[in-house]
């Protein structure tokens, strides 16, 4: 089962400030949603705990996190791989940075993959419930970004 | 003393109430779970959640620390010290290396990739939880068409996702179509994924004792002699080692013989504790994603030449067949649909090109008509296809087309042989129970209201009892030909009569039927004979293709029960003779004022069962020698006439009988939500001559139950990287008695020449509701350009075929009219 999420935004300070946000895990990672603790392998790889569930299927979620892309200040693309709840989540998350007057645009899209007895007990409100999330975990990038940079375009 | 009631009645025929009800109604069935052992232990699967994904790592070091949990097998572990199973595919397919557990791949989801064994199941579910397994997701491949084009690969050793191919071609095809009045083309049409959904899912108890190096196996597998001879050359061991036993078994309907991988993980798991006793009881989601589900088949570029009748003379077709990830109990359903090559019908020229691919999706195991429901429903939708096509009505076509009564016994193209049947009989017999005429004002005063009504009917057979000749036309060294079955009928040490059979009933009432037969025999009441069922090697009454399927047990396993009761009677009236000091043909078996007995007419003598049994067994210094080969304990084998087919010429009698079916229902969709609502149904069985009729009549609902869920309700969906969607009963709908319209049921009946009793097997029912319910649909919804393509269809599938994105007829359905045709 795919969800697929994209969008943009803008936000206030250089590409580069916001890129190194971006790829900082210690910086990043508290942002996702239900966030429970990092830890940092080296600088493109990082374990993220999160807190996972759907009504009553509660769990936590170890999702191993690759910094696939680094292309400074312009891209930063990264790849996840999780288990939960007796399925596995993988998913793919870019950045495309672009100077925008003062600010910066951020442009993201992704894909999350989700496989296993997740999608056949609740398939139907993954997808909801996934775009949820990644609007939160945008919602808390812009507001994060907008904390560091001095506000929101 | 006088013979008492009963003397000249016949118990086959009558409506004997079920042996098995008494025990099966208040609880007191046995099942494989009642079965406990001491120091049982409990095995839990870790399942894999892609559909295909490479293993890169597995780590069971913390399940292993879990209190309570024994130890964990892998599918590397389970490689190194056995076989893989035997593929029955020649080539390619052939070359597949399954085991029970997945190896350095998963193939698709569901599939086992760690075994925990622990004290409890609740401590084997934890130990579940903390098993590690690192995957590498994979291209997944969930559609046959898509498989066959080998873009992903499923098996690497094989190198191609086709697994088989063949093409069965009879008669002139070209002549047929150079010569006919009308072609008709038919882009694709799609039969789907169910399952059967049994009370009682798959089980398995074994214990690989060490002590006297055997394999104890106590499961509801159905087909256990298969089973058996799969696990042997798997585990490496005699055959002979291995004991299975069955017993009451909820519901199996075939999905349950293709339960051999997970009891050859049980055994492996009882030897790594040291001999421990091993239960594994599936759940319900893992039934539904991993134990096996109906074949899915793929119909394409369908030609179909008719004379200016609209007489069908010939059939092209390419047929693909979805078999999952692995192939196990196939690739004999490529061959097996052609068992009712033709269906009902006279067609002589045909030519069909069938393949079968693995797909990332669970395996397929025989499934209630088993292969041929498919072809069945595919022949059905042809002719009502032609039928609207050509504007000839429904009853009307199949009169023009069916096989006729007075053609009995008929060859097919194919060399099978139709032992009987009447099925302008049976069309007229369901038209009255129906009301046709009267269904067909309302139809029309609905259609000008605006209402979607349609009238369908399915015309199917049941093939019963196979020759495994068959198996040799996929793989010509295939080890398997006829069909056998056995018996074990005696006198016990106090007279009791007990036959031992070696099927595995699921609800047929074979202890009933087999008592009838030897009531029939002996002259005595079916309660006076125990009837020993389920499978038990130790009993020494199976044959390698014991068990219960196909739908032969009315003829297989009752003519083996006849020939077991004929010998112990031969036997009896032999040492009856001697002792009454009468001619054998002075003899007369009935029951008198001290039960069962034989009795001489010429001087009043009479012995009871008992004083029989006595003599042979305890009391033998009496017996003089010439009868000291009596033993009052008959074995009989019950061997099929059949002859090993022509593997080139994909030609031979490939079934011993065909009961059919005819259904009618009429069903309405409604305008607002498009569910479709069955408003009156009839069923009509010809079973030859019948054993016990209320068995027949339930086994008829029963299949008529299946097949109305498998039209409207249930259906195996996976998406595109296959997730199966439908894994629960709240996605996956099963058929209750809330679903179920009253079902009008009559029957005729034309006995088999091929049984000693006239019977023909029968259970199966051919998936008629399918077909049914597909022509109901489509006389439906015709006048609005709507033709249907699949076999299952639901309020979903009919509103995307109302708003033309799929089943769009003047795409997919061509016709050329060519000069002559009248129809």
């Amino acid at each position: 089962m795919a969800i697929k999420f994209a969008g943009a935004f803008e936000v206030r300070g250089k590409p580069e400030d916001v890129y190194d946000f971006l790829t900082d895990p210690n910086k990043f990672a508290p942002l996702l949603p239900d966030f429970r603790g990092v830890s940092v392998h080296d600088a493109e790889h990082f374990t993220v705990k999160v807190n996972v569930g759907i009504s009553y299927i509660k769990s936590v979620a170890d999702v191993k996190m690759h910094l696939s892309e680094s292309n400074r200040p312009r891209r930063a693309q990264y790849k996840g791989q999780g288990s939960v709840a007796g399925g596995n989540v993988s998913m793919v998350a870019a950045f495309d940075l672009a100077a925008s007057g003062e600010g910066t645009k951020v442009a993201w899209e992704g894909e999350a993959q989700v496989f296993g007895r997740l999608t056949s007990v609740a398939g139907g409100l993954l997808e909801p419930l996934g775009k949820k999330q990644v609007q939160k975990l945008i919602d808390g990038l812009q507001a994060a970004l907008h904390a560091a940079s001095g506000g929101a375009l | 003393m006088s013979i008492v009631s009963g003397a000249s009645k016949k118990w086959v025929g009558a409506a004997v109430p079920r042996k098995e009800e008494e025990r099966l109604l208040r609880g007191l069935g046995k099942f494989a779970d009642d079965i406990k052992l001491r120091e049982m232990l409990y095995l839990r699967f870790v399942r894999s959640p892609y559909a295909h994904a490479k293993i890169v790592s597995i780590d069971a070091s913390e399940a292993e620390k879990i209190p309570g949990v024994i130890c964990t097998l892998t599918g590397a572990e389970i490689a190194s010290q056995t076989q893989p199973f035997i593929e029955i595919a020649p080539d390619a397919g052939g070359k597949i290396r399954d085991y029970p557990l997945a190896v350095s791949k998963v193939r698709y989801q569901g599939e086992p990739v760690v075994a925990v064994v622990a004290v409890s199941p609740g401590v084997a579910d934890d130990g579940a939880e903390a098993v590690q397994v690192e995957y590498e997701a994979l291209d997944p491949v969930v559609d046959a068409e898509q498989a066959l084009t080998n873009a992903s690969i499923l098996h690497e050793e094989a190198g191609t996702n086709k697994v088989w191919n063949g093409v069965f071609e009879y008669g002139d095809v070209e002549k047929a179509f150079r010569e006919a009045a009308s072609v008709i083309e038919i882009d694709r049409m799609h039969f789907h994924r169910f399952s059967s959904t049994p009370l009682e899912n798959n089980a398995v108890l074994s214990q690989w004792d060490a002590k006297d190096e055997r394999i104890y196996y106590w499961c509801n597998n159905s087909f256990p002699s298969f089973a058996i001879q799969f696990l042997a050359a798997h585990l490496n061991v005699h055959i002979d080692r291995i004991r299975v036993q069955t017993f009451d078994i909820g519901g199996s309907f075939g999905i349950k013989i293709t339960s051999y991988p997970q009891m050859a993980v049980c055994a492996l798991a009882s030897k790594k504790t040291g001999g421990r006793p091993v239960k594994w009881v599936e759940t319900r989601s893992e039934h539904m994603t991993s134990s096996a589900h109906g074949n899915e088949r793929t119909f394409r570029d369908t030609r179909v030449a008719l004379d200016e009748n609209g007489v069908i003379t010939a059939i092209t077709s390419r047929h693909i067949d979805d078999c999952g990830a692995y192939p196990r109990y196939e690739p004999l359903g490529c061959v097996i649909w052609s068992q009712v090559f033709p269906g009902v019908y006279r067609f002589k020229n045909a030519r069909i090109d069938f393949s079968q691919a693995v797909t990332n999706k669970c395996p397929v195991g025989p499934n209630r008509g088993y292969s041929r429901m498919q072809h069945l429903w595919f022949l059905e939708r042809v002719v009502d296809i032609c039928a609207h096509q050509l504007g000839i009505p429904a009853d009307e076509m199949r009169l023009r087309n069916y096989i006729r009564p007075e053609e009995f016994p008929y060859t097919t193209p194919n060399g099978c042989v139709y032992d009987s049947g009447n099925y302008p009989k049976m069309l007229e017999v369901a038209k009255n129970l129906i009301g046709w005429d009267g269904w067909k004002k309302k139809q029309a005063e609905a259609r000008k209201e605006g209402r979607m009504v349609g009238i369908g009917i399915g015309t199917t057979l049941d093939s019963g009892t196979n020759n495994f000749g068959q198996s040799q036309i996929v793989n010509p060294g295939a080890p398997f030909s006829g069909n056998s079955q056995g018996a074990n009928c005696k006198l016990d040490i106090y007279g009791e009569v007990v036959v031992a059979v070696g099927s595995c009933p699921q609800g047929q009432g074979h202890e009933t039927t087999a008592a009838q037969v030897v009531a029939d025999v002996l002259n005595i009441s079916p309660d006076l004979i125990t009837v020993r069922t389920g499978f038990d090697t130790e009993r020494n009454v199976h044959t390698g293709f014991s068990g219960t399927y196909a739908s032969q047990f009315a003829v297989s396993g009752l003519s083996a029960v006849h020939g077991a009761a004929q010998k112990l009677k031969a036997e009896m009236t032999r040492l009856g003779a001697f002792v009454l000091e009468s001619k054998p043909e002075d003899l007369e078996f009935g029951t008198g004022a001290q039960g069962p007995e034989l009795r001489s007419k010429t001087n009043g003598k009479s012995i009871n069962y008992w004083g029989l049994a006595n003599i042979v067994n305890v009391n033998s210094a009496v017996l003089p020698p010439e009868l000291y080969e009596v033993t009052l304990n008959c074995r009989y084998i019950w061997r099929a006439p059949f002859k090993v087919p022509d593997t080139k010429k994909k030609y031979g009698n490939l079934t011993m009988t065909y009961a059919s079916q005819l259904h009618i229902a009429v069903v309405e969709i409604d305008r607002e939500t498009l569910v479709p609502r069955i408003l009156d149904y009839v069923a009509v069985d010809d079973c030859g001559t019948v054993i016990n009729p209320p068995i027949v009549e339930g086994q008829v609902y029963g299949a008529t139950a299946h097949g109305i869920g498998a039209a409207l309700l249930e259906n195996c969906v996976y998406d595109a990287v296959g997730n199966m969607l439908t894994s629960t009963f709240s996605d996956y709908i099963p058929i209750t008695a809330m679903n179920m319209p009253n079902v009008k049921y009559g029957h005729i009946e034309t006995p088999s020449p091929h049984s000693y009793s006239g019977a023909k097997g029968m259970g199966e029912g051919g998936a008629a509701p399918i077909h049914t319910i597909s022509a109901a649909l489509q006389d439906a919804l015709f006048d609005k350009g709507v033709f249907i393509e699949d076999s299952f269809n639901n309020p979903d599938s009919l509103f995307r075929a109302l708003k033309g994105e799929i089943g769009r007829a003047a795409e997919l359905v061509k016709v050329e009219r060519r000069v002559g045709s009248q129809a």
